[in-house]
């Protein structure tokens, strides 16, 4: 047992020990005297945060830029994700069950920046592009809850409307959304909280929003502006946190 | 609606679970406009052979013939037309949990509303009238607006069964409708389906666990035991000693003429272990 752990941690040492030397990584200037006054005043720097009017009013228009890109990408996730989510959950038979897991799989496992990044050489710089990438990415990550809901739903109000005549289409609306709705809500709304984060972030690859302000400030060293739009996007971040556990719990 | 037969099930078996057969060899035939009950024994096959009725399940062996046809021979669009014309009253209504009361009783007629009117409907009921009329038969006008997670089971039931009241099928078919409903409520539920099947003529087929009910509502009786029919006679000709051999537990036989009645003739009665 003890020779594992010798063995064990010796191999960890010795990979991060590999590790920065391989990036050529300086330990020593971590613990050097001037480092903590060098990141002092590179905190220093942003602060006081730039309140000024004419700033603030920008902020709030870049607030109101990612507040809207995660929600219109949300919602079009949501109603894309029903969409592949049927199919997914083998209502069609198992072909399209399989290629559209398939492509479930696929919009899941690319990252949102990446998708930004291809959107905005897609369809230009700015918010149609951060939309674009969030739903798509979210899209999948949704598809696939949504199709589990699907098919863990119980399915005797639907045998039983089925035996009483009524279409596929109605027995869908009237049994099975019923009994999955709530849960699909819940996870739209868990997924919109993460793409406000995410929708902020998004403007670092020139897909709008507060993180395209935060980068510009940052490019052009106006650290304090820079500031504002960081507790900018700690507010809403908070916001959006308590709203939606109140709406959870109100839905509960 | 002028087929010579509502119902006729030949040698109709169903296996479940592998060998074991729910339903045996049942054969029977019910004009349109008859009212039959079936009693029997829990595990006799009651809700099986609703089911294979309903077209829920499909038969084994035999043959099924529902309001002149045989379900399984029609393309699905065909199916799907006959089954508008079925309705089959669950002991324990699959209802929607958030759905509003108004919503599930109208949902007995989508297989006759056209696409555009029930996805209406979903947003604004369209027949509150025609939903709250059967409810109302059914004393529970009160609750159209309830969520179905809110009610007790037996007005659940009762919703369900004003589902299938308003779904106005040719055939009804039931599957213990009132076990939820103290005795007062049950038989006035009971007479309330006989009396919709008698107004509109139409064929009426429920299982029963209170025999009570069935004697007093229907003119034929169907005994059901171990998938297989130990009677089907008219009402008049039920007697206690009929309903004790069909209730009859085996260990509890009553005997007939000093031998243990039926059951021994498939295992007997002594357990190896007690050798």
């Amino acid at each position: 047992m003890k020779s594992a752990w010798l063995a064990g941690t010796a191999l960890i040492l010795g990979l991060v020990w590999a590790s920065a030397a391989f990036l050529r990584l300086d330990p020593a200037g971590l613990f050097a005297a001037g480092t903590l006054g060098a990141f002092g005043k590179f905190v220093g720097e942003f602060f006081p945060p730039d309140l000024s009017a004419p700033f603030l009013s920008q902020i709030a228009w870049g607030t109101l830029e990612t507040l809207a890109i995660s929600a219109v990408a949300t919602l079009l996730a949501a109603l894309g994700g029903i969409m592949i989510a049927l199919p997914a959950a083998g209502r069609f038979g198992p072909l399209p069950q399989l290629a559209s897991r398939f492509v479930l799989n696929a919009l899941r496992s690319i990252p949102e920046l990446v998708f930004a990044a291809l959107m905005v050489l897609a369809a230009g710089l700015g918010p149609f592009a951060g939309t674009l990438a969030l739903a798509l990415h979210t899209t999948g990550v949704l598809g696939r809850l949504f199709a589990e809901a699907l098919e863990n739903a119980p399915s005797e109000p639907a045998d039983a409307l089925v035996n009483s005549g009524a279409s596929r289409v109605s027995v869908f609306f009237y049994a099975t959304l019923p009994g999955v709705l709530p849960q699909c809500v819940a996870y739209s709304l868990y997924r919109w909280e993460i793409n406000i984060r995410m929708a902020a972030v998004l403007g670092f690859v020139g897909a709008g929003g507060l993180g395209q302000m935060l980068y510009v400030s940052l490019s052009l060293f106006h650290s304090p502006q820079a500031c504002s739009v960081i507790l900018a996007m700690l507010l809403i971040v908070m916001l959006v946190d308590e709203a939606s556990a109140l709406l959870r719990r109100s839905m509960a | 609606m002028t087929a010579a037969v509502a119902l006729a099930l030949k040698r109709l078996t169903v296996m479940r679970e592998g060998e074991r057969r729910a339903l045996d060899g049942v054969v029977l035939s019910i004009r349109p406009g008859e009212r039959v009950a079936v009693i029997g024994p829990s595990g006799a096959g009651k809700t099986t052979l609703l089911r294979v009725l309903a077209t829920a399940l499909r038969q084994t062996d035999g043959s099924v013939e529902i309001l002149g046809t045989d379900p399984w021979a029609l393309d699905a669009g065909a199916r799907r037309r006959l089954r508008a014309r079925i309705g089959l009253i669950h002991q324990a209504p699959p209802l929607p949990p958030r759905q509003r009361v108004v919503t599930a009783v109208l949902a007995g007629r989508l297989g006759s509303w056209p696409l555009w009117k029930a996805l209406v409907s979903l947003a604004y009921p369209l027949d509150m009238a025609g939903a709250r009329a059967e409810l109302a038969r059914l004393d529970l006008s009160d609750r159209l607006f309830d969520r179905c997670d809110r009610l007790s089971g037996g007005q659940a039931q009762r919703v369900g069964i004003a589902r299938v009241l308003y779904q106005q099928p040719e055939l009804i078919l039931a599957d213990e409708p009132v076990s939820a409903l103290d005795p007062a409520l049950a038989n006035h539920t009971v007479g309330v389906l006989a009396a919709e099947a008698q107004a509109r003529g139409v064929t009426l087929f429920a299982s029963l666990h209170a025999v009570d009910l069935a004697l007093a509502h229907f003119p034929r009786i169907v005994g059901l035991r171990d998938g297989r029919v130990a009677f089907d006679l008219p009402t008049e000709q039920i007697d206690a000693q009929r309903l004790d051999q069909l209730y009859s537990q085996e260990g509890y036989l009553p005997t007939q003429e000093g031998r243990p009645f039926e059951a021994s003739r498939n295992r007997p009665l002594q357990s190896p272990l007690c050798k």
